[in-house]
């Protein structure tokens, strides 16, 4: 990477503050206070915080669009694969280290087949480390949560 | 090191991928609107080419959106607030990149090109016109061309069924007037109102954007065809600035240098102008517009409104949120913010490098910490997006 305008010593011991940062992020991004932590779990298939449910989360437009308004499947199971139908789903996320939220309110509505359900709405509206946050509440009285990492 | 570079910089694999996203190169087609059935129509774009430069649209015969969109100034004008018949509140936005954006002003208050074009027209400081003179105006000079795309016009010579000035958000008599109306015909002159906005935007959709010295580069250093150019070693540390420690690309990404959406950066009030929530206002006008996505003069069929069906709604949020705007040909179109109120790009640059406290609501932007030679980086790397 060029020193470009880099010259004092000061200058470029904060340099490489910077760019040990962005190793650790991968990206070029300045210093933070929500820096993205090492070792995120991409995985889009797996159990709820409190084991109640396995959910798998898969969008419907690929490549992920950046800027446009797409939708998502979710599958929503019991841990052991028994599909979960009649689930109330509440959606939100954001970006942690820029300390925004989602730029629309997606809706999640009960798709045709018994577990599995659409996120419409949804949008990215710049490329970055997203988070995505399912609050799942069953008619029979059941409910947790789940946060699934988006990397764009 | 000021002066030109002659060296390539290098550039990373993530960095490369940036830059191809920045790219003019990377633009794609302009967006179909299921909302307007002649927004491509040819015929449409020449009426609407005839409209936006007609100056009998307005109170005094001397004003047509041509007068604050300027073609010669990137259709935008040099003025902190537009003057049309009176003085406006807001900075002129440019046309072009805003066809690609899903919501218009610097508020958000419309999600169409057509359902923009409406506003200003009926604005008592912008045209002070009404949507029953916009009638009269295209069924005495522009009747065949208005035919031809959406059929015959109801006959307006009835002053008692049409008065002369009547519109839902004019001065008391011109409420008064529409009052007065019957329901249908009501409808007719909406109707004719939207069919005029809906021409305009087809001539706005053809308004190109242009390549800069920037994208010459970009095609360069990814290796695409086309010309290729040089930036100065105090543009190319900008550009480094720009995508990296001043965070600029976090909303200005994209090949228009914008993501589409909205941000409170703490850009202060301007005086004397009435107080100003920002998209949190704008939102909530959209969505009540009856010449929204939804409503009864769009061509949109149903699901085809997702911008409007899942737009965010959050007052928190949104207070003092605004537009971010294109930066493409930033360097010709000072002064800048939603009232003009930052005089340069210098001054830009110090804004966001203080990051002060919004008057309202909350500012996304924080202090940098730039030094004078990377603020002036910054700005010497802006006006690589000059169109050429």
């Amino acid at each position: 990477m060029s020193t470009y305008g880099y010259s004092s010593p000061g200058q470029l011991a904060r340099r490489r503050l910077i760019l040990g940062l962005a190793a650790l992020a991968g990206a070029v991004v300045a210093a933070s206070a929500c820096a993205r932590p090492a070792g995120l779990d991409l995985s889009r298939d797996r159990l709820s915080d409190h084991g109640v449910f396995r959910v798998a989360l898969s969008s419907r437009a690929t490549p992920i669009p950046l800027f446009r308004t797409h939708s998502w499947s979710v599958r929503l199971t019991t841990p052991r694969g028994d599909p979960v139908s009649g689930a109330s789903l509440a959606i939100d996320g954001g970006m942690p280290e820029h300390h925004h939220g989602l730029p629309t309110s997606p809706k999640v509505v009960a798709d045709s087949s018994p577990g599995d359900y659409v996120v419409n709405g949804m949008k990215f509206s710049m490329p970055g480390w997203w988070n995505i946050r399912l609050a799942i509440t069953t008619p029979e009285g059941l409910s947790d949560t789940i946060t699934f990492n988006v990397v764009l | 090191m000021a002066g030109a570079a002659r060296a390539a910089p290098a550039w990373s694999a993530d960095e490369l991928k940036t830059l191809r996203s920045l790219w003019l190169g990377s633009l794609g087609p302009v967006p179909p609107d299921p909302s307007n059935r002649v927004a491509d129509d040819p015929a449409a774009a020449a009426l609407g080419r005839s409209l936006f430069f007609d100056r009998q649209l307005s109170a005094n015969g001397k004003v047509s959106c041509a007068s604050c969109h300027q073609p010669a100034r990137g259709f935008t004008d040099a003025s902190a607030t537009g003057r049309g018949v009176g003085v406006g509140a807001r900075r002129t936005m440019p046309i072009a990149p805003a066809v690609f954006s899903p919501w218009q002003f610097w508020d958000g208050r419309a999600d169409s090109l057509w359902a923009q074009a409406l506003g200003p027209v009926e604005n008592p400081a912008e045209h002070g016109f009404t949507r029953t003179q916009v009638a009269r105006v295209l069924a005495g000079k522009h009747r065949g061309p208005y035919e031809r795309l959406f059929g015959p016009m109801v006959d307006l010579d009835d002053r008692s069924r049409f008065p002369l000035r009547a519109t839902p958000l004019g001065d008391d008599r011109a409420r008064q007037a529409w009052r007065r109306m019957a329901p249908a015909d009501q409808q007719a002159i909406n109707r004719i109102y939207a069919n005029f906005g809906k021409t305009l935007a087809a001539f706005e959709r053809t308004l190109k954007v242009h390549p800069a010295r920037f994208d010459r580069f970009v095609a360069g250093a990814i290796g695409a065809r086309g010309d290729r150019g040089a930036l100065s070693a105090d543009e190319v540390a900008g550009l480094r600035l720009f995508i990296g420690k001043a965070q600029c690309s976090t909303c200005h990404n994209g090949p228009l240098f914008s993501n589409g959406g909205f941000a409170n950066t703490g850009v202060p009030a301007r005086p004397g102008l009435p107080r100003d929530e920002g998209r949190a206002t704008g939102v909530r006008t959209a969505l009540a517009d009856p010449f929204n996505c939804r409503g009864p003069y769009s061509d949109a069929p149903k699901g085809a409104c997702e911008e409007l069906d899942y737009a965010k709604v959050d007052a928190a949020v949104q207070t003092r949120a605004y537009k971010v705007p294109s930066l493409r040909n930033v360097g010709r179109r000072a002064p800048y913010m939603h009232a003009g109120q930052f005089a340069s790009l210098e001054r830009v640059v110090d804004h966001y490098d203080r990051a002060p406290r919004a008057p309202a609501g909350q500012s996304e932007i924080r202090p940098l910490g730039l030094s004078t030679k990377e603020r002036r980086q910054i700005v010497a790397f802006l006006r690589t997006l000059d169109e050429r």
